[in-house]
């Protein structure tokens, strides 16, 4: 990526909405500094959450379990205390979990509002979520006896359903070789209903101990991943965002219209069809882990935008930290609000995200971009 | 209603002769129904529901439907089986209740209800709609509604049951029994250390039994300790920090008829070793309809439970409450 030059589009994109250029114009020294601020934030905000969950555990606490892991390696560790335990193997994954699942959605919301050249595309309203979430579904419905995290149908299944999903909305919205944008939000929000009929239908016929299971992961659940299972995330979500990274010059110059972009020599299709099974790929593997966190991939990308301006080769990134962050954010209140129980993270980010949208755009009125 | 009755009766006249304390008001009404000739083979015709509903029958039901397992085994428990012409899909208990009509469970279908033409709906509290409740007293069909919260009202409502339907003496018999033996648990429980017991409704994410639920009140009983008594709600999804903290002695797990607990959730809770259920493989699954049904078999799935808690104290069970 080449972060030095100045890209014109992003001036142009605000010019209309009274933007402050100026600040909007991604200089390598900008990008710099707005993403070591971004990745100190995130650093704070995940060491600060380790001290919270339903059993307190002091900083120094928290210090000591550490330098003890760094000196005796993590191995024999796991029967010395529960505290170790509940730090090293409940939190820290959840944590680092929470930031993936929330960076990926981000970054999804991201690709498909450039995409979509629409702020209200996001993987929930396109039926992606509920698409995968169908698979994860006819997962737990087949695998009777398994359980979620078994880590080997439920992340397929899921993976497919978000692939059907959209690969319906595609075709559905395609015509004469173009994707009008009003059609694909449509077609989005039609296969949205069928797809949560077919949800309620399966939980309807699934023995009632382990519907009522079903419908509070599909809620939206961070559980305590292993590590191994965290690390096949980590690549998942590795590929997806560097792949989605380096379309960003690609994406701004699609937020000028598909028939400039092709003019100016983007493959307008093929890009899509990256993107879209990028974004399949990611929210199916959010979705098997996590079940639906709804707002994440609609609010963060607005409120990133907000702040930094529209270009794609700062705004995906950004947006992942912040992504991240608010995510783990909302699972701290989620772990400690109701101590020792826990309220689906998912209501949490839709209670929270709501209002901090409203805020935001009624502070700025004007400066969404696109 | 028994007031009423007194009332009436004082009224009329020659009540004090048969004004005597033997103690409630149940028994003086006995006294009084058996010391008028004209009334000596009736039965109170007027009940009261669980939702405070005056039920009043003409003559006793002969054609019932049960909308809850629970409800369809006291039935069969106290031997009016033959008189159930609907069931729920979920009533597979004694098992010659599985071939009796379906009329469905929280959502019944009306139709069919209507069809079998029953004189007397018996419905639980907990899951009849009252959309349903209303639909049916619109079609002037007979409902009754049972709840039960402890294992005392469980027993009250067999016999409650087997007094609208005639047959109190087999009703007294199941309760008593059922009582018994919950007495008897009681005392050997009592005395004994409590080891802390996790309930496992559903691992990812956990859900498990806490203050208010029937089974959390079971675990107290059957001489356990619920690691979720200080949760705020019910039936709360328990963080697996909290779980790590309490350590749980005793994990157990409710199982479906055919099924037990899947390797995939076993290998799930070994990865928890410092928890002592885990060290020492304390996993323990437990039939779900014998807790989860407030009927006449709760006490085996009590004097289970307390196994597992005491496994050195009880030695397996066989008791067979009803016919």
């Amino acid at each position: 990526m080449a972060h030095g030059t100045t890209i014109n589009t992003a001036a142009t994109a605000n010019r209309a909405s009274g933007f402050d250029i100026e600040r909007s114009i991604v200089t390598h020294r900008r990008w710099l500094t707005v993403m070591v601020c971004l990745l100190c934030a995130s650093a704070v905000v995940v060491i600060g959450s380790l001290r919270f969950g339903a059993e307190s555990i002091s900083y120094t606490d928290v210090v000591d379990i550490f330098l003890l892991w760094l000196r005796n390696g993590p191995a024999r560790m796991e029967s010395a205390e529960p505290n170790f335990m509940i730090l090293m193997y409940v939190r820290l994954p959840r944590i680092i979990l929470a930031f993936m699942v929330g960076a990926c959605l981000a970054t999804v919301g991201v690709g498909l509002q450039a995409l979509l050249r629409n702020p209200l595309a996001d993987p929930y309203v396109l039926g992606i979520s509920s698409g995968a979430a169908l698979g994860a579904a006819l997962a737990m419905l087949i695998g009777a006896g398994t359980t979620i995290m078994a880590m080997s149908s439920l992340p397929l299944f899921a993976f497919i359903g978000g692939l059907l999903s959209i690969g319906i909305v595609y075709r559905i919205a395609v015509s004469y070789g173009h994707l009008p944008v009003h059609t694909l939000l449509l077609a989005g929000v039609v296969l949205n209903a069928v797809f949560s009929a077919l949800i309620m239908f399966i939980t309807s016929i699934m023995d009632p101990n382990r519907s009522f299971g079903m419908m509070s992961w599909l809620m939206g659940t961070l559980l305590a991943p292993d590590y191994p299972a965290l690390g096949a995330l980590a690549v998942y979500v590795g590929v997806g965002t560097t792949v989605l990274a380096t379309q960003s010059t690609a994406l701004n110059i699609l937020t000028l219209g598909e028939e400039s972009a092709r003019s100016l020599g983007v493959e307008v299709e093929r890009l899509k069809k990256m993107i879209f099974v990028i974004a399949a790929l990611l929210t199916g593997a959010v979705v098997s882990v996590s079940g639906l966190i709804g707002f994440v991939g609609m609010v963060i990308p607005h409120a990133v935008r907000l702040f930094v301006g529209p270009d794609h080769r700062l705004l995906l990134p950004a947006s992942a930290l912040v992504g991240g962050m608010f995510l783990v954010i909302a699972d701290a209140l989620a772990r400690t609000l109701l101590a020792p129980s826990e309220i689906p993270v998912g209501v949490v980010t839709a209670l929270a995200g709501g209002p901090i949208f409203l805020y935001l755009l009624t502070r700025r009125k004007g400066g969404l971009a696109s | 209603m028994w007031a009423l009755i007194v009332g009436v009766f004082f009224a009329v006249g020659p009540a004090t002769a048969y004004e005597t304390d033997d103690g409630t008001m149940k028994r003086r009404q006995q006294g009084i129904l058996t010391g008028m000739p004209f009334m000596a083979n009736v039965v109170p015709r007027t009940f009261v529901d669980d939702l405070g509903r005056k039920l009043y029958l003409a003559k006793e039901p002969n054609r019932l439907v049960s909308l809850a397992p629970s409800i369809t085994e006291t039935l069969y428990a106290i031997g009016l089986g033959d008189r159930v012409v609907g069931v729920t899909e979920f009533c597979d208990y004694p098992p010659q209740a599985r071939s009796k009509p379906k009329v469905g469970y929280s959502r019944p279908n009306l139709e069919t209800i209507v069809a079998l033409q029953p004189d007397l709906v018996l419905a639980p509290r907990d899951f009849i709609r009252h959309d349903v409740l209303a639909k049916l007293e619109q079609l002037k069909i007979p409902t009754f509604i049972v709840e039960a919260k402890t294992v005392e009202d469980i027993a009250s409502r067999i016999q409650t049951i087997g007094r609208m339907l005639g047959e109190p003496e087999t009703a007294d018999r199941v309760a008593m029994e059922l009582r018994r033996r919950l007495m008897e648990l009681k005392a050997r429980t009592e005395s004994l250390p409590r080891p802390r017991v996790l309930y496992v409704l559903n691992s990812q994410p956990l859900i498990t039994v806490g203050p208010g639920s029937f089974i959390d009140q079971l675990i107290g009983m059957a001489g356990g300790a619920n690691i979720a008594a200080g949760a705020p709600s019910p039936y709360p999804r328990l963080s697996m920090e909290a779980v790590l903290a309490q350590d749980p002695q005793v994990i157990i797990f409710p199982v479906g008829t055919a099924e037990g607990i899947s390797p995939a959730e076993q290998t799930l809770w070994r990865r928890w070793n410092t928890i002592a259920a885990v060290k020492t493989g304390s996993f323990h699954e437990i039939p779900s309809d014998l807790l989860n049904r407030p009927g006449p078999r709760i006490i085996l799935g009590l004097e289970k439970l307390a196994e597992i808690i005491h496994p050195e104290q009880f030695a397996p069970s066989n008791f067979q409450p009803g016919r």
